[in-house]
């Protein structure tokens, strides 16, 4: 029967209700699954071997047990344990003092135009690239080490820095320069964010100094604390190639790590369970860290912020001039610390290799650039090749795959229990060793025929970055406004619109995934090593081998080092701040 | 619709910088696929192309030299990938199997021998090797040989000094007595490398008794590591490690120094008179010696003992042994791959392969018997003519580290040895007797456990 109601032609149609209601739930597709089903397959490369592995530790000769746990016992073994919690504590420290600097820097105007480029620089660099760096500035012979050669002007004699005990010196500065960047930037885009009223507010009540800290700063800035917690806590109980690189043979031994001491473990032919037990104990360190780190990111995984940038503020108060005092104070030498072995590396490169080994990158004779030829005749120019290959095809299936799965996460509807669980699951994944899984895939290689092929390590590198690419797009989508997304699942906008305004908002996490993604390809060295073996790792082919005698072919290493990096400093510079902005997406009050 | 942002500026650059990566690896890439190397590399990064692939242990110059090798042979039908190793040889028995191994262990020969194809016959017709090297006959092609009973000394602080090559061991000792009175370091020992240091305890050990060093060779060892000659042995040693200032640097510097920067100690920064190592330190030396001319070479000295007790045995010098053989790996696959590593082998066997290595670089002795004496240096030339024409009497044996397996490695007698030094080191000879028992109690379970 027609109704009019404000010139509208309403009918009715409908039926008559028989019987009692039904309790039942709604109709769920299945459809949507598939979409997920692309990142499953390439996520069990990881989630199989790490499955036999496990499995593996807990089968002893006497059937199932705890037997293979008694590797722990070992002198060794214990010694790597008690190291690696001492590199947890390292990056506990490194975290705090890069809260510090990024506070008193905050607001200086013009620091950051110099400090900028100088942070992102280290990050990009690789670890062995920064072992290297840091073991020619130690250089025990005063003749070629800059750190002795100033203490021998001094104190007449120097400490041996390669020697056990100060070489955790040269290996906390390694570490502690590599990330310093990373932290600062954070943490300053963090502090960038926090809206000026409320500043202001808080400073017209008076509050100060600790109190302030306490109230408005750290809340804040908890979910960045808790990015950066994870991301270098995990760093720190995986380190593998610096310390590979820094310490000579002799004292590996004395600066052992959990994970370096799996890989002399295996080495030395030890019974597959016990190897596998010890995987899997530092697996358990590295993965409770994660899971106390993402209960501090609760309220950030749960509850996407908005994205989109604030508009440009009001003009912002200037800082007081000791403000500015003590901003360059700390800011400067921080900025030398971070170019200082970029500059040893350049130098010590542009030196002949005979030269480079006798004295150091500041004596005159023997400049030239012959150390790159002889980079370039141990197959330089070939393993750059084959490292972008790699890195490329790598990037660009983490990207195909994620971002399907990525939009499945946040808009597909899925129950919240299975979301919740696939994304704790990625977490666990992201921060999975590489020891978990090395040992099973290189014999699953070895037998299928794909050893030692760039197939396979870009497999590797996809299945290991594909996790965290997930968590970073999800969070990404999920943050765009829902009415765009509704409309666009409902056909009312324009296709182009949705796509302008979707790449507007998530633009900066996809361009943050891919570059991220590149970069880690790129300069890795443990997957190539312990799943490829020495041989296969283009980069590691030509850096490991000749650091092999390393004090006397410091100018080849440093050449293949500076040529090396060249790709991913550019990269990073370049897309530094919307790296930044992808990473800490969500996290803005 | 780019947003605006607070730093417009930035954008430009960002642009510029992007743009400026993106031409950089453009012209990489054409400039290295433009060229027929970047060709005929592009097919072998994408795994087209037949090669054979050949693990070394050798690594920057040791491993141009070896190019140089290569080069020699002229236009091959295979392409050759030579893939350095350094000290991890072993691995090359892994899974992924290279088609040749340069193998400088024996010692691992025999170990993996139901990994190795036999050499076939026509390889090296006659057989034109010295005798030591029988026990690898039917496996191995010997490529180079070492003679790591050599010290290497800077002519003019002996001469300052009035002092000449010591014919033995007690005479050595009283030598490094007087170099160190008169404030010079004798000695740049390079513990970070452990095979110098299991060098050095070879030779003392040959030196003293070769029975019982040839007794400790598995398996089924005659000799046990608890013989009180082991224990001399260690204790000689000790004496001349401990008496204080010997060690150029002390004992935490020569625990970081690897051999070519114990070489420059001597050579190159001359802080130091000696450097006890093989005849391959002659390229090092030439490399970074200030003055090439003040190099000489003297042989190890017989081990008569020092001033606390005298050594048994043989009243001839020690002459210990190294060298890389090269083998055949068996493979499921590519018989046309398996014709050209054969190829490769009976190339390598022919005695004018190595003189590119010979004259170019230096420091290579030819195990092949028949390569021309005159084409070697001078300093090496009388070591070549001794392993030619061995004098029957003089304790000629092979580096015993590389044939006890993993007992002789990185986490056995070199770790032993390092641990013994730091031990020892400038301590005085009161330190010694005990640091040794230690030494040998560590070896001897060591090796219970390997059983």
């Amino acid at each position: 029967m027609p109704l009019l109601i404000n010139g509208l032609r309403v009918e009715v149609v409908g039926r008559e209700i028989t019987g009692r209601p039904v309790p039942g739930r709604p109709r769920r597709s299945y459809w949507p699954y598939l979409r997920g089903l692309p990142s499953l397959a390439l996520a069990s490369v990881l989630i199989i071997p790490i499955a036999v592995t496990t499995v593996g530790a807990f089968r002893t000769k006497h059937g199932v047990g705890l037997g293979n746990f008694g590797v722990l016992t070992n002198a060794g073994a214990g010694r790597a344990l008690l190291h690696s919690l001492i590199w947890v504590a390292v990056a506990v420290a490194l975290i705090a003092a890069g809260f510090g600097i990024a506070m008193l820097g905050h607001r200086v105007s013009g620091l950051w135009r110099i400090l900028q480029p100088t942070l992102v620089v280290p990050f990009a660099i690789s670890g062995l690239v920064a072992g290297a760096a840091f073991r020619i500035i130690f250089d025990p012979a005063p003749e070629r080490g800059t750190v002795t050669a100033v203490v021998t002007a001094v104190f007449h004699s120097s400490p041996v820095w390669l020697s056990p005990g100060f070489i955790w010196v040269v290996l906390v500065s390694a570490f502690c320069w590599g990330w310093l960047g990373y932290v600062v930037s954070l943490f300053r885009a963090g502090l960038e964010a926090i809206p000026d009223d409320l500043a202001r507010a808080v400073k017209v009540d008076g509050l100060r100094g600790w109190r302030r800290l306490r109230v408005v700063e750290l809340p804040i800035l908890l979910p960045i604390f808790g990015i950066i917690g994870l991301t270098l806590v995990v760093a720190a109980v995986r380190l593998f190639d610096l310390i590979l690189i820094t310490a000579p043979g002799a004292m590996q031994a004395d600066a052992d790590v959990l994970a370096l001491h799996w890989w002399r473990t295996t080495n030395a032919g030890e019974d597959s369970g016990r190897s596998a037990a010890l995987a899997l104990v530092l697996f358990a360190v590295v993965a409770v860290l994660a899971v106390l780190g993402m209960r501090g990111l609760r309220r950030h995984w749960a509850m996407p912020e908005s994205a989109i940038p604030p508009s440009a503020q009001p003009s912002r108060p200037l800082p007081s001039r000791n403000r500015k005092v003590l901003g360059l104070a700390v800011g400067v030498p921080v900025s030398v610390f971070c170019a200082f072995p970029v500059l040893v590396l350049l130098l010590t490169a542009l030196h002949e290799p005979a030269a480079a080994g006798l004295h150091g990158w500041w004596s005159s004779h023997g400049l030239g650039l012959s150390s790159f030829g002889a980079a370039v005749n141990a197959g330089l120019l070939r393993a750059l090749v084959s490292n972008l290959l790699i890195a490329v095809v790598a990037t660009m299936l983490v990207l195909a795959v994620a971002v399907r799965t990525a939009f499945l996460l946040a808009w597909g509807g899925l129950p919240q229990r299975l979301t919740r669980t696939v994304v704790i699951a990625c977490v666990v994944l992201a921060v999975t060793p590489v020891q978990m899984y090395a040992a099973p895939l290189r014999e699953a290689f070895a037998y299928s025929g794909l050893a030692g092929l760039r197939i396979s390590l870009v497999l590797v590198h996809a299945a290991a970055g594909l996790p965290f690419a997930i968590l970073l797009l999800r969070v990404a989508f999920a943050s765009a406004p829902a009415s765009l997304v509704a409309e666009a699942l409902q056909g009312q906008a324009r296709r182009s619109a949705v796509i302008t305004r979707v790449r507007q908002t998530c633009g900066p996490a996809l361009t943050a995934v891919a570059v991220l993604q590149f970069v880690l390809a790129w300069n890795d060295f443990t997957v190539g090593f312990l799943i490829g073996g020495p041989g296969a790792t283009p980069l590691s082919l030509v850096l490991w081998g000749e650091a092999r005698q390393f004090a006397t072919s410091a100018g080849t290493v440093a050449a293949a080092a500076v040529v090396s990096s060249i790709v991913p400093v550019v990269l990073l510079l370049a897309y530094w701040p919307t790296v930044v902005r992808g990473l800490t997406v969500g996290t803005r009050p | 619709m780019p947003s605006p942002g607070p730093f417009p500026g930035r954008f430009s650059r960002r642009r510029f910088l992007a743009g400026s990566a993106g031409a950089a690896a453009a012209v990489a890439g054409t400039a290295v696929a433009g060229t027929a190397a970047g060709c005929a590399a592009a097919a072998d990064v994408l795994g087209l192309g037949r090669t054979v692939r050949v693990a070394v242990t050798w690594s920057a110059e040791e491993l141009q030299a070896f190019r140089a090798v290569l080069d020699g042979f002229g236009d091959l039908p295979y392409a050759i990938d030579l893939v350095p190793l350094g000290d991890d040889i072993s691995a090359a028995f892994g899974p992924q199997r290279p088609d040749i191994i340069m193998l400088p262990q024996p010692g691992l020969v025999t170990e993996n021998h139901d990994k190795l194809q036999p050499l076939p016959d026509q390889v090296s017709p006659g057989w034109p090797y010295a005798a030591v090297w029988s026990p690898v006959s039917s496996y191995g092609l010997p490529f180079k040989m070492t003679d790591k009973s050599t010290v290497w000394y800077r002519k003019s602080v002996f001469a300052e000094y009035g002092l000449d090559p010591p014919p033995s061991w007690s005479k050595w000792l009283n030598l490094n007595a007087r170099l160190a009175r008169a404030g010079v370091a004798p000695l740049a020992v390079a513990a970070a490398d452990g095979w110098t240091l299991t060098d050095i305890f070879e030779n003392v050990l040959l030196g003293i008794s070769p029975q019982t060093y040839e007794g400790l060779v598995p398996p089924n060892p005659r000799a046990r590591w608890t013989d009180p000659v082991v224990a001399q042995a260690f204790r000689l040693l000790g004496r001349m490690w401990a008496a204080p200032g010997t060690l150029a640097g002390g004992v935490n510097r020569s625990l970081v120094q690897q051999f070519p920067e114990a070489v420059v100690e001597v050579f190159g920064h001359q802080k130091a008179a000696m450097v006890i190592s093989a005849d391959f330190a002659e390229p090092v030396i030439r490399r970074y010696a200030i003055d090439p001319g003040d190099v000489g070479v003297f042989p190890f000295p017989v081990i008569d003992g020092d001033d606390q007790e005298r050594a048994g045995g043989s009243r001839q010098p020690p002459l210990v042994v190294g060298g890389d053989v090269a083998v055949l790996l068996k493979h499921a696959g590519d018989t046309a791959v398996d014709d050209y590593a054969v190829n490769l082998v009976t190339r390598l066997a022919n005695e004018e392969a190595p003189l590119p290595w010979i004259t170019g670089h230096g420091g290579f002795l030819a195990a092949n018997l028949k390569t021309p004496i005159a084409s070697y240096s001078d300093l090496l030339k009388p070591l070549a003519e001794q392993l030619a024409r061995p004098n029957v009497e003089q304790p000629i044996a092979f580096d015993l580290s590389d044939r006890l397996g993993a007992l002789g490695g990185s986490e056995g007698l070199w770790r032993v040895l390092q641990d013994f030094l730091v031990a020892v080191g400038g301590r005085g000879p009161t330190a010694v007797p005990d640091a040794a028992d230690i030494a040998v109690r560590r070896l001897n379970d060591l090796a219970l456990l390997r059983r």
